[in-house]
Protein backbone atom coordinates (compact mmCIF):
# COMPACT_ATOMS: atom_id res chain seq x y z
CA UNK A 1 0.00 0.00 0.00
CA UNK A 2 1.17 3.55 -0.79
CA UNK A 3 2.17 5.84 2.14
CA UNK A 4 -0.10 8.48 0.53
CA UNK A 5 -3.23 6.82 1.11
CA UNK A 6 -3.75 8.48 5.01
CA UNK A 7 -3.04 11.58 3.00
CA UNK A 8 -5.63 10.67 0.32
CA UNK A 9 -8.46 9.64 3.12
CA UNK A 10 -7.77 12.77 4.90
CA UNK A 11 -8.14 14.99 1.66
CA UNK A 12 -11.60 13.08 0.75
CA UNK A 13 -12.93 13.34 4.46
CA UNK A 14 -12.08 17.44 4.31
CA UNK A 15 -13.95 17.69 0.61
CA UNK A 16 -16.58 15.77 2.56
CA UNK A 17 -17.05 17.72 4.85
CA UNK A 18 -17.30 21.04 2.78
CA UNK A 19 -19.98 19.55 0.62
CA UNK A 20 -21.85 18.45 4.05
CA UNK A 21 -20.99 22.06 5.60
CA UNK A 22 -22.11 24.33 2.22
CA UNK A 23 -25.09 22.16 1.17
CA UNK A 24 -28.09 23.45 2.89
CA UNK A 25 -26.91 26.47 2.98
CA UNK A 26 -26.10 26.34 -0.81
CA UNK A 27 -29.57 25.23 -1.64
CA UNK A 28 -31.66 27.90 0.31
CA UNK A 29 -29.79 30.84 -1.45
CA UNK A 30 -30.65 29.07 -4.51
CA UNK A 31 -34.15 28.33 -3.58
CA UNK A 32 -34.57 31.99 -2.46
CA UNK A 33 -34.56 32.85 -6.03
CA UNK A 34 -37.55 30.72 -7.03
CA UNK A 35 -39.29 32.62 -9.25
CA UNK A 36 -42.73 30.62 -9.20
CA UNK A 37 -44.47 29.35 -5.94
CA UNK A 38 -42.76 26.07 -5.54
CA UNK A 39 -38.76 25.21 -4.86
CA UNK A 40 -37.61 23.17 -8.19
CA UNK A 41 -34.76 21.67 -9.69
CA UNK A 42 -33.40 23.00 -11.52
CA UNK A 43 -34.59 26.50 -10.65
CA UNK A 44 -36.63 27.48 -13.76
CA UNK A 45 -35.37 30.86 -13.82
CA UNK A 46 -34.17 33.84 -11.19
CA UNK A 47 -36.22 36.00 -9.61
CA UNK A 48 -36.49 38.74 -6.20
CA UNK A 49 -40.08 38.68 -5.96
CA UNK A 50 -39.45 36.71 -2.44
CA UNK A 51 -37.65 38.94 -1.15
CA UNK A 52 -39.96 41.61 -2.14
CA UNK A 53 -42.36 39.74 -0.63
CA UNK A 54 -40.75 39.91 2.50
CA UNK A 55 -40.56 43.67 2.80
CA UNK A 56 -44.17 43.69 2.66
CA UNK A 57 -44.76 41.36 5.89
CA UNK A 58 -44.75 43.15 8.99
CA UNK A 59 -44.72 40.06 11.37
CA UNK A 60 -41.63 39.28 9.60
CA UNK A 61 -39.72 42.79 9.76
CA UNK A 62 -40.86 42.99 13.73
CA UNK A 63 -39.72 39.73 13.75
CA UNK A 64 -36.48 40.43 12.70
CA UNK A 65 -36.11 43.70 14.58
CA UNK A 66 -36.96 41.49 17.61
CA UNK A 67 -34.18 39.33 17.17
CA UNK A 68 -31.84 41.84 16.97
CA UNK A 69 -32.88 43.25 20.11
CA UNK A 70 -32.56 40.41 21.43
CA UNK A 71 -28.70 39.83 20.02
CA UNK A 72 -28.26 43.65 21.30
CA UNK A 73 -29.16 42.92 24.94
CA UNK A 74 -27.40 39.42 24.84
CA UNK A 75 -24.45 41.26 24.08
CA UNK A 76 -24.40 44.33 26.23
CA UNK A 77 -24.81 41.79 29.24
CA UNK A 78 -22.40 39.07 28.21
CA UNK A 79 -19.18 41.69 27.26
CA UNK A 80 -18.63 43.07 30.80
CA UNK A 81 -19.92 39.82 33.14
CA UNK A 82 -18.23 37.62 30.62
CA UNK A 83 -15.27 39.53 30.56
CA UNK A 84 -14.87 40.25 34.33
CA UNK A 85 -15.25 36.60 34.77
CA UNK A 86 -12.52 35.43 32.36
CA UNK A 87 -10.36 37.75 34.03
CA UNK A 88 -10.94 36.45 37.50
CA UNK A 89 -10.69 32.87 36.18
CA UNK A 90 -7.47 33.09 33.93
CA UNK A 91 -6.06 35.72 36.47
CA UNK A 92 -6.16 34.86 39.60
CA UNK A 93 -5.36 31.10 41.54
CA UNK A 94 -8.82 31.10 43.29
CA UNK A 95 -9.79 28.67 46.02
CA UNK A 96 -11.86 25.92 43.85
CA UNK A 97 -11.32 26.82 40.81
CA UNK A 98 -12.55 24.15 39.15
CA UNK A 99 -15.89 23.65 40.73
CA UNK A 100 -16.22 27.39 39.72
CA UNK A 101 -15.33 26.39 36.31
CA UNK A 102 -17.38 23.75 36.25
CA UNK A 103 -20.35 25.39 37.78
CA UNK A 104 -19.98 28.32 35.01
CA UNK A 105 -20.24 25.23 32.22
CA UNK A 106 -24.04 24.46 33.83
CA UNK A 107 -25.39 26.48 30.40
CA UNK A 108 -23.94 23.05 28.59
CA UNK A 109 -24.70 20.46 31.48
CA UNK A 110 -28.57 21.55 31.76
CA UNK A 111 -30.71 20.58 28.63
CA UNK A 112 -31.74 23.81 26.91
CA UNK A 113 -34.99 22.44 27.31
CA UNK A 114 -35.08 22.63 30.82
CA UNK A 115 -33.30 25.93 30.88
CA UNK A 116 -36.27 26.84 28.42
CA UNK A 117 -38.93 25.90 30.57
CA UNK A 118 -37.51 26.70 33.93
CA UNK A 119 -36.64 30.32 32.93
CA UNK A 120 -40.45 30.57 31.61
CA UNK A 121 -41.49 29.62 35.08
CA UNK A 122 -39.03 31.85 36.93
CA UNK A 123 -39.55 34.98 34.16
CA UNK A 124 -43.47 34.38 34.95
CA UNK A 125 -42.57 34.53 38.30
CA UNK A 126 -41.32 38.21 38.10
CA UNK A 127 -43.57 39.37 35.43
CA UNK A 128 -41.26 39.30 32.69
CA UNK A 129 -42.70 36.86 30.37
CA UNK A 130 -44.26 38.93 26.77
CA UNK A 131 -41.76 40.76 26.42
CA UNK A 132 -38.32 41.06 24.07
CA UNK A 133 -35.60 41.87 26.30
CA UNK A 134 -35.67 38.79 28.75
CA UNK A 135 -35.00 36.44 25.85
CA UNK A 136 -31.87 38.41 25.41
CA UNK A 137 -31.06 37.83 29.32
CA UNK A 138 -32.11 33.93 28.40
CA UNK A 139 -30.24 33.96 25.64
CA UNK A 140 -26.49 35.27 27.43
CA UNK A 141 -27.64 32.76 30.37
CA UNK A 142 -27.61 29.75 27.95
CA UNK A 143 -24.17 31.17 25.95
CA UNK A 144 -22.22 32.90 28.74
CA UNK A 145 -19.88 30.27 28.10
CA UNK A 146 -18.86 30.87 24.71
CA UNK A 147 -17.85 34.91 25.86
CA UNK A 148 -15.83 33.65 28.92
CA UNK A 149 -14.22 31.16 26.65
CA UNK A 150 -13.27 33.84 24.30
CA UNK A 151 -11.71 36.86 26.59
CA UNK A 152 -10.26 33.60 28.81
CA UNK A 153 -8.44 32.31 25.73
CA UNK A 154 -6.87 36.22 25.22
CA UNK A 155 -5.60 36.40 28.73
CA UNK A 156 -3.92 33.22 28.99
CA UNK A 157 -1.98 34.60 26.21
CA UNK A 158 -1.68 38.02 28.02
CA UNK A 159 2.25 38.05 29.37
CA UNK A 160 1.14 38.91 33.16
CA UNK A 161 4.29 40.82 33.65
CA UNK A 162 3.10 43.63 31.44
CA UNK A 163 0.38 44.42 34.02
CA UNK A 164 3.19 44.11 36.56
CA UNK A 165 5.28 46.83 34.43
CA UNK A 166 2.83 49.29 34.40
CA UNK A 167 2.09 48.92 37.92
CA UNK A 168 5.71 49.02 39.48
CA UNK A 169 6.22 52.00 37.13
CA UNK A 170 3.45 53.70 39.54
CA UNK A 171 -0.13 53.44 37.17
CA UNK A 172 -2.69 52.88 39.82
CA UNK A 173 -4.41 49.69 38.97
CA UNK A 174 -7.64 51.46 37.82
CA UNK A 175 -5.16 52.63 34.55
CA UNK A 176 -3.06 49.46 34.40
CA UNK A 177 -6.50 48.12 33.60
CA UNK A 178 -7.42 50.60 31.07
CA UNK A 179 -4.65 50.84 29.22
CA UNK A 180 -3.31 47.79 29.38
CA UNK A 181 -5.10 44.90 30.48
CA UNK A 182 -8.28 45.70 28.63
CA UNK A 183 -6.57 46.57 25.23
CA UNK A 184 -4.67 43.00 25.89
CA UNK A 185 -7.76 41.04 25.92
CA UNK A 186 -9.95 43.07 23.30
CA UNK A 187 -9.52 40.50 20.39
CA UNK A 188 -11.18 38.05 22.64
CA UNK A 189 -13.86 40.47 23.74
CA UNK A 190 -14.55 41.45 20.02
CA UNK A 191 -14.67 37.20 19.90
CA UNK A 192 -16.68 37.09 22.13
CA UNK A 193 -19.32 39.63 21.19
CA UNK A 194 -19.52 38.85 17.64
CA UNK A 195 -20.39 35.02 18.63
CA UNK A 196 -22.88 35.77 21.35
CA UNK A 197 -24.97 38.67 18.94
CA UNK A 198 -25.16 35.67 16.30
CA UNK A 199 -25.85 33.06 19.02
CA UNK A 200 -28.54 35.18 20.75
CA UNK A 201 -29.97 36.25 16.78
CA UNK A 202 -30.32 32.56 16.09
CA UNK A 203 -31.17 31.31 19.43
CA UNK A 204 -34.36 29.13 19.05
CA UNK A 205 -35.33 26.85 21.91
CA UNK A 206 -35.31 28.71 24.80
CA UNK A 207 -37.37 31.60 22.92
CA UNK A 208 -40.34 29.07 22.04
CA UNK A 209 -40.76 28.88 25.54
CA UNK A 210 -40.09 33.13 26.22
CA UNK A 211 -42.01 34.63 23.38
CA UNK A 212 -45.92 34.66 22.62
CA UNK A 213 -47.95 35.74 19.64
CA UNK A 214 -47.11 39.55 20.19
CA UNK A 215 -43.39 38.64 20.78
CA UNK A 216 -42.15 36.41 18.32
CA UNK A 217 -38.66 35.94 17.04
CA UNK A 218 -37.17 35.12 13.78
CA UNK A 219 -36.63 31.78 14.37
CA UNK A 220 -39.41 30.70 16.11
CA UNK A 221 -41.37 32.43 12.64
CA UNK A 222 -39.34 30.30 10.68
CA UNK A 223 -39.60 27.01 12.84
CA UNK A 224 -43.51 27.74 13.02
CA UNK A 225 -43.56 28.51 9.16
CA UNK A 226 -41.58 25.05 8.83
CA UNK A 227 -44.42 22.77 10.79
CA UNK A 228 -47.17 24.00 8.20
CA UNK A 229 -46.31 24.77 4.33
CA UNK A 230 -42.67 25.04 2.35
CA UNK A 231 -42.54 28.14 0.62
CA UNK A 232 -39.80 29.52 -0.96
CA UNK A 233 -40.53 33.22 1.05
CA UNK A 234 -38.98 30.93 3.55
CA UNK A 235 -36.32 30.66 1.84
CA UNK A 236 -35.68 34.48 1.81
CA UNK A 237 -36.00 34.76 4.92
CA UNK A 238 -33.15 31.92 5.25
CA UNK A 239 -30.75 34.18 2.17
CA UNK A 240 -31.29 37.43 5.67
CA UNK A 241 -29.76 34.82 8.10
CA UNK A 242 -26.60 33.98 5.48
CA UNK A 243 -26.40 38.06 4.55
CA UNK A 244 -25.95 38.50 8.70
CA UNK A 245 -23.56 35.64 8.90
CA UNK A 246 -21.45 36.47 5.99
CA UNK A 247 -21.23 40.47 7.81
CA UNK A 248 -20.47 38.91 10.96
CA UNK A 249 -17.86 36.36 9.73
CA UNK A 250 -16.46 39.75 7.69
CA UNK A 251 -16.35 41.70 10.72
CA UNK A 252 -14.11 38.89 13.26
CA UNK A 253 -11.71 38.54 10.14
CA UNK A 254 -11.44 41.84 9.67
CA UNK A 255 -11.33 43.17 13.29
CA UNK A 256 -9.22 40.10 14.88
CA UNK A 257 -8.43 37.59 12.20
CA UNK A 258 -10.62 34.10 12.04
CA UNK A 259 -7.02 32.37 12.96
CA UNK A 260 -7.62 33.36 16.83
CA UNK A 261 -10.11 30.12 16.82
CA UNK A 262 -7.22 28.22 16.16
CA UNK A 263 -4.67 29.39 18.98
CA UNK A 264 -4.28 27.11 21.79
CA UNK A 265 -6.08 27.98 24.65
CA UNK A 266 -2.58 27.27 26.90
CA UNK A 267 -0.56 30.38 27.73
CA UNK B 1 2.33 69.54 35.43
CA UNK B 2 -1.27 69.04 33.55
CA UNK B 3 -2.86 65.74 33.04
CA UNK B 4 -4.29 64.81 29.24
CA UNK B 5 -7.88 64.34 29.21
CA UNK B 6 -7.71 61.01 28.85
CA UNK B 7 -5.43 60.23 31.88
CA UNK B 8 -7.77 62.75 33.64
CA UNK B 9 -10.60 60.15 33.19
CA UNK B 10 -8.49 57.49 34.13
CA UNK B 11 -7.88 59.46 37.08
CA UNK B 12 -11.46 60.12 38.43
CA UNK B 13 -11.94 55.92 37.87
CA UNK B 14 -9.66 55.46 39.98
CA UNK B 15 -10.79 57.89 42.46
CA UNK B 16 -14.45 55.86 42.12
CA UNK B 17 -12.48 52.48 42.74
CA UNK B 18 -10.38 53.71 45.62
CA UNK B 19 -13.52 55.00 47.21
CA UNK B 20 -15.96 52.05 46.28
CA UNK B 21 -13.08 49.57 46.72
CA UNK B 22 -10.40 50.07 48.45
CA UNK B 23 -6.85 48.32 49.08
CA UNK B 24 -8.08 46.47 52.13
CA UNK B 25 -10.71 44.55 49.94
CA UNK B 26 -7.83 44.46 46.53
CA UNK B 27 -8.18 39.97 47.97
CA UNK B 28 -11.84 40.07 46.98
CA UNK B 29 -11.16 41.31 43.64
CA UNK B 30 -11.53 38.37 41.91
CA UNK B 31 -15.06 37.49 43.42
CA UNK B 32 -16.43 40.69 42.98
CA UNK B 33 -15.52 40.02 39.51
CA UNK B 34 -17.19 36.65 39.57
CA UNK B 35 -20.22 38.08 41.27
CA UNK B 36 -22.04 38.93 37.85
CA UNK B 37 -21.52 35.66 35.88
CA UNK B 38 -22.20 33.38 39.17
CA UNK B 39 -25.19 35.37 39.73
CA UNK B 40 -26.74 35.10 35.87
CA UNK B 41 -25.61 31.35 35.83
CA UNK B 42 -27.79 31.49 38.71
CA UNK B 43 -31.20 32.17 37.22
CA UNK B 44 -30.67 28.55 35.89
CA UNK B 45 -30.34 27.00 39.03
CA UNK B 46 -33.23 29.15 40.24
CA UNK B 47 -35.01 27.54 36.84
CA UNK B 48 -34.19 24.04 38.27
CA UNK B 49 -36.32 24.53 41.20
CA UNK B 50 -39.66 24.74 39.84
CA UNK B 51 -39.21 22.17 37.92
CA UNK B 52 -37.80 20.15 40.45
CA UNK B 53 -40.59 21.37 42.77
CA UNK B 54 -43.63 20.40 40.12
CA UNK B 55 -41.81 16.39 39.25
CA UNK B 56 -42.88 15.91 43.13
CA UNK B 57 -46.35 16.71 42.43
CA UNK B 58 -48.95 14.63 41.24
CA UNK B 59 -51.52 16.11 39.31
CA UNK B 60 -54.78 15.65 39.97
CA UNK B 61 -57.09 15.28 36.74
CA UNK B 62 -60.06 16.76 37.81
CA UNK B 63 -58.77 19.56 39.15
CA UNK B 64 -56.17 20.13 36.66
CA UNK B 65 -53.86 21.22 40.10
CA UNK B 66 -51.02 19.68 40.99
CA UNK B 67 -51.00 17.70 44.99
CA UNK B 68 -50.06 19.31 47.84
CA UNK B 69 -47.89 16.66 49.53
CA UNK B 70 -44.94 15.31 47.17
CA UNK B 71 -44.53 12.03 46.23
CA UNK B 72 -42.26 10.20 43.78
CA UNK B 73 -45.38 9.02 41.36
CA UNK B 74 -44.13 11.01 38.59
CA UNK B 75 -41.12 9.51 38.47
CA UNK B 76 -42.37 6.17 38.76
CA UNK B 77 -45.15 6.69 36.07
CA UNK B 78 -42.22 8.01 33.88
CA UNK B 79 -40.27 4.84 34.42
CA UNK B 80 -42.83 2.64 34.11
CA UNK B 81 -44.08 3.99 30.48
CA UNK B 82 -42.40 1.90 28.05
CA UNK B 83 -42.55 5.04 25.29
CA UNK B 84 -40.45 7.21 27.56
CA UNK B 85 -37.44 4.07 27.16
CA UNK B 86 -38.02 3.85 23.51
CA UNK B 87 -37.38 7.64 22.96
CA UNK B 88 -34.22 7.25 25.30
CA UNK B 89 -32.46 4.65 24.24
CA UNK B 90 -33.53 6.39 20.69
CA UNK B 91 -31.75 9.58 22.15
CA UNK B 92 -28.96 8.06 23.55
CA UNK B 93 -28.24 5.58 21.00
CA UNK B 94 -28.30 8.99 18.30
CA UNK B 95 -26.14 10.75 20.57
CA UNK B 96 -23.64 7.98 20.34
CA UNK B 97 -23.45 7.60 16.54
CA UNK B 98 -23.69 11.39 16.46
CA UNK B 99 -20.50 12.17 17.99
CA UNK B 100 -18.25 9.37 16.87
CA UNK B 101 -19.24 10.01 13.41
CA UNK B 102 -19.41 14.09 14.11
CA UNK B 103 -15.72 13.28 15.65
CA UNK B 104 -14.28 11.16 12.37
CA UNK B 105 -15.24 13.76 9.82
CA UNK B 106 -14.19 16.95 12.29
CA UNK B 107 -10.50 15.48 13.33
CA UNK B 108 -9.31 15.72 9.33
CA UNK B 109 -10.89 18.76 9.29
CA UNK B 110 -9.82 20.36 12.08
CA UNK B 111 -6.31 18.99 11.45
CA UNK B 112 -5.84 20.17 7.74
CA UNK B 113 -6.91 23.99 9.16
CA UNK B 114 -3.92 23.92 11.95
CA UNK B 115 -1.78 22.30 10.10
CA UNK B 116 -1.94 23.55 6.34
CA UNK B 117 0.86 25.77 4.90
CA UNK B 118 -1.52 27.72 2.66
CA UNK B 119 -3.33 30.68 4.18
CA UNK B 120 -5.87 30.28 1.58
CA UNK B 121 -6.78 27.29 2.39
CA UNK B 122 -7.13 27.91 5.70
CA UNK B 123 -9.26 30.94 4.95
CA UNK B 124 -11.38 29.05 3.25
CA UNK B 125 -11.30 26.05 5.78
CA UNK B 126 -12.61 28.61 8.95
CA UNK B 127 -15.01 30.48 6.44
CA UNK B 128 -16.47 27.08 5.52
CA UNK B 129 -16.62 26.23 9.00
CA UNK B 130 -18.46 29.73 10.24
CA UNK B 131 -21.34 30.25 8.20
CA UNK B 132 -23.01 27.25 9.09
CA UNK B 133 -21.85 27.79 12.61
CA UNK B 134 -23.10 31.54 12.53
CA UNK B 135 -26.43 29.98 11.39
CA UNK B 136 -29.01 28.59 13.19
CA UNK B 137 -30.29 25.36 13.76
CA UNK B 138 -33.85 26.15 12.22
CA UNK B 139 -32.84 27.68 9.56
CA UNK B 140 -30.26 24.74 8.33
CA UNK B 141 -33.05 22.67 9.45
CA UNK B 142 -34.97 24.34 6.49
CA UNK B 143 -32.37 24.01 3.96
CA UNK B 144 -32.30 20.22 4.70
CA UNK B 145 -35.80 20.05 3.74
CA UNK B 146 -35.34 21.34 0.53
CA UNK B 147 -32.47 19.54 -0.17
CA UNK B 148 -34.16 15.84 1.22
CA UNK B 149 -37.88 16.85 0.67
CA UNK B 150 -40.36 14.61 -1.83
CA UNK B 151 -39.52 17.43 -4.44
CA UNK B 152 -36.24 18.35 -3.20
CA UNK B 153 -32.73 18.59 -4.38
CA UNK B 154 -31.68 15.02 -4.02
CA UNK B 155 -35.08 13.54 -5.18
CA UNK B 156 -34.57 15.55 -8.57
CA UNK B 157 -31.28 14.43 -9.17
CA UNK B 158 -32.16 11.18 -8.69
CA UNK B 159 -35.17 11.22 -10.83
CA UNK B 160 -32.91 12.84 -13.62
CA UNK B 161 -30.72 10.02 -13.26
CA UNK B 162 -33.79 7.35 -13.53
CA UNK B 163 -33.32 6.13 -10.09
CA UNK B 164 -36.07 5.78 -7.55
CA UNK B 165 -36.49 8.50 -4.82
CA UNK B 166 -34.82 8.30 -1.39
CA UNK B 167 -36.56 8.71 1.75
CA UNK B 168 -34.52 9.71 4.30
CA UNK B 169 -36.76 13.00 5.15
CA UNK B 170 -39.02 11.49 8.40
CA UNK B 171 -36.55 8.78 9.11
CA UNK B 172 -33.93 8.24 11.81
CA UNK B 173 -30.75 8.40 9.58
CA UNK B 174 -32.57 12.15 8.41
CA UNK B 175 -32.60 13.23 12.13
CA UNK B 176 -28.56 11.86 12.46
CA UNK B 177 -27.63 13.93 9.03
CA UNK B 178 -28.92 16.96 10.55
CA UNK B 179 -27.54 16.67 13.59
CA UNK B 180 -24.27 15.98 12.38
CA UNK B 181 -24.12 18.97 10.13
CA UNK B 182 -25.17 20.87 13.01
CA UNK B 183 -22.59 19.68 15.52
CA UNK B 184 -19.49 19.56 13.07
CA UNK B 185 -18.43 23.02 13.62
CA UNK B 186 -18.65 22.94 17.51
CA UNK B 187 -16.52 19.81 16.90
CA UNK B 188 -13.77 21.32 14.66
CA UNK B 189 -13.68 24.20 17.27
CA UNK B 190 -12.98 22.39 19.91
CA UNK B 191 -10.55 20.12 18.87
CA UNK B 192 -8.31 23.23 16.43
CA UNK B 193 -6.86 24.93 20.16
CA UNK B 194 -6.09 21.65 21.34
CA UNK B 195 -4.11 20.17 17.63
CA UNK B 196 -2.35 23.66 17.98
CA UNK B 197 -1.04 22.66 21.12
CA UNK B 198 0.56 19.90 19.51
CA UNK B 199 3.74 20.52 17.73
CA UNK B 200 4.45 20.27 14.60
CA UNK B 201 7.86 19.17 15.14
CA UNK B 202 6.28 16.28 17.26
CA UNK B 203 4.79 14.72 14.30
CA UNK B 204 7.91 15.30 11.82
CA UNK B 205 9.88 14.00 14.99
CA UNK B 206 7.78 10.36 14.68
CA UNK B 207 8.08 10.36 10.60
CA UNK B 208 11.83 11.21 10.82
CA UNK B 209 12.09 8.13 13.44
CA UNK B 210 10.53 5.53 10.69
CA UNK B 211 7.02 5.61 12.18
CA UNK B 212 4.34 5.46 9.38
CA UNK B 213 1.66 7.89 8.67
CA UNK B 214 -1.14 5.59 11.07
CA UNK B 215 1.40 4.82 13.23
CA UNK B 216 1.94 8.74 14.20
CA UNK B 217 -1.64 9.27 14.03
CA UNK B 218 -2.37 6.62 16.36
CA UNK B 219 0.21 6.44 18.94
CA UNK B 220 1.14 10.23 18.92
CA UNK B 221 -1.40 13.27 17.20
CA UNK B 222 -4.12 11.43 19.15
CA UNK B 223 -3.37 11.03 22.28
CA UNK B 224 -1.75 14.02 22.59
CA UNK B 225 -5.22 15.91 21.05
CA UNK B 226 -7.09 14.23 23.95
CA UNK B 227 -8.04 17.34 25.70
CA UNK B 228 -9.76 18.48 22.70
CA UNK B 229 -11.19 15.01 21.75
CA UNK B 230 -12.84 14.77 25.05
CA UNK B 231 -14.08 18.15 25.21
CA UNK B 232 -15.65 17.71 21.32
CA UNK B 233 -16.95 14.45 22.45
CA UNK B 234 -18.41 15.86 25.89
CA UNK B 235 -19.86 19.06 23.76
CA UNK B 236 -21.37 17.01 20.82
CA UNK B 237 -22.64 14.27 22.97
CA UNK B 238 -24.78 16.65 25.07
CA UNK B 239 -25.69 19.18 22.69
CA UNK B 240 -27.54 16.18 20.92
CA UNK B 241 -28.71 14.23 23.65
CA UNK B 242 -30.89 17.25 24.48
CA UNK B 243 -31.49 18.27 20.89
CA UNK B 244 -35.38 19.33 20.09
CA UNK B 245 -35.37 20.80 16.71
CA UNK B 246 -33.67 18.74 14.55
CA UNK B 247 -35.20 15.73 15.74
CA UNK B 248 -39.20 17.52 15.45
CA UNK B 249 -38.30 19.31 12.48
CA UNK B 250 -36.15 16.34 10.46
CA UNK B 251 -37.97 13.55 12.23
CA UNK B 252 -41.54 15.17 11.37
CA UNK B 253 -42.72 14.04 14.75
CA UNK B 254 -41.89 10.42 14.26
CA UNK B 255 -38.44 10.39 15.88
CA UNK B 256 -38.84 12.31 18.85
CA UNK B 257 -35.94 12.67 21.02
CA UNK B 258 -36.27 12.69 24.64
CA UNK B 259 -36.55 16.53 25.22
CA UNK B 260 -40.05 16.57 22.86
CA UNK B 261 -40.92 14.40 25.11
CA UNK B 262 -40.65 17.07 28.37
CA UNK B 263 -41.83 19.91 25.71
CA UNK B 264 -45.08 17.55 25.35
CA UNK B 265 -45.81 16.75 29.12
CA UNK B 266 -45.67 20.78 30.01
CA UNK B 267 -47.55 22.31 26.61
CA UNK B 268 -49.61 19.23 25.15
CA UNK B 269 -50.68 17.27 28.01
CA UNK B 270 -50.77 20.04 30.58
CA UNK B 271 -48.76 18.33 32.89
CA UNK B 272 -45.91 20.05 34.76
CA UNK B 273 -44.99 17.14 37.39
CA UNK B 274 -44.72 14.55 34.77
CA UNK B 275 -42.63 17.00 32.14
CA UNK B 276 -40.73 18.08 35.50
CA UNK B 277 -40.06 14.68 36.05
CA UNK B 278 -38.22 13.81 32.71
CA UNK B 279 -36.78 16.93 32.50
CA UNK B 280 -35.28 16.31 35.94
CA UNK B 281 -33.95 12.70 34.78
CA UNK B 282 -32.62 14.04 32.01
CA UNK B 283 -30.67 16.92 33.53
CA UNK B 284 -29.40 14.51 35.86
CA UNK B 285 -28.30 11.50 33.27
CA UNK B 286 -26.74 14.30 31.21
CA UNK B 287 -24.69 16.20 34.01
CA UNK B 288 -23.35 12.11 35.35
CA UNK B 289 -22.04 11.20 31.85
CA UNK B 290 -20.70 14.66 31.92
CA UNK B 291 -19.14 14.95 35.01
CA UNK B 292 -18.18 10.98 34.60
CA UNK B 293 -16.08 11.80 31.49
CA UNK B 294 -14.33 14.57 32.84
CA UNK B 295 -13.68 13.37 36.13
CA UNK B 296 -11.74 10.45 33.71
CA UNK B 297 -10.36 12.92 31.50
CA UNK B 298 -10.38 16.27 33.28
CA UNK B 299 -11.94 19.68 31.65
CA UNK B 300 -10.01 19.13 28.45
CA UNK B 301 -10.32 22.52 26.13
CA UNK B 302 -13.59 22.96 27.53
CA UNK B 303 -12.00 24.74 30.64
CA UNK B 304 -11.70 28.47 30.61
CA UNK B 305 -8.38 28.21 31.94
CA UNK B 306 -5.52 25.18 31.74
CA UNK B 307 -5.80 23.30 34.74
CA UNK B 308 -2.68 22.82 37.05
CA UNK B 309 -2.31 19.69 38.71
Amino acid sequence: MSRGWLLWLLVGLVVLDLAFLALPTLVVLIASFTPGTIIAFPPEGLSLRWYAALLDRPDFLRALWRSLLVGLVCTALAVPIGTLAALALARFRLRGGTALQVYLLLPFTIPLVVSGIGLMLVFGQLGWLGRVWPVGVAACVINLPFMIWAVAAAVNHLDPDLENAAQSLGAPPTHAFVTVTLPAVMPGIVTGALVMFILAVNEFLVSLMLVDARTVTLPVLVYNAIRSIITPDLAAVSAVYVGLALVAILLLDRLVGLDIFLRSRKS
Amino acid sequence: MSRSPGLRVLDALEGVRATLWPRPLAPLTPWAFLVPALLLTGLLVAALVPLADASLRQLDRATFRLDESWSLANYAAVLARPVYGVMALRTLGGALIVTAVTLLLAFPYAWLMVRTARPALRRLLLISLFLPFFIGQVVRAYGWLVVLGQQGLANSLLAALGLPPLTILYTFPGVLVGLVQYMLPFAVLMLAPALTAVPEEVELASAGLGATPLRTLWRVVLPLARPGLVAAGVVVFTLTLTDFAMPEIMGGGTNDFIASAVYDAFFQLGDPGLGGAIAILMTAVGSLAVGAVLALFGLGTLGYVEERR
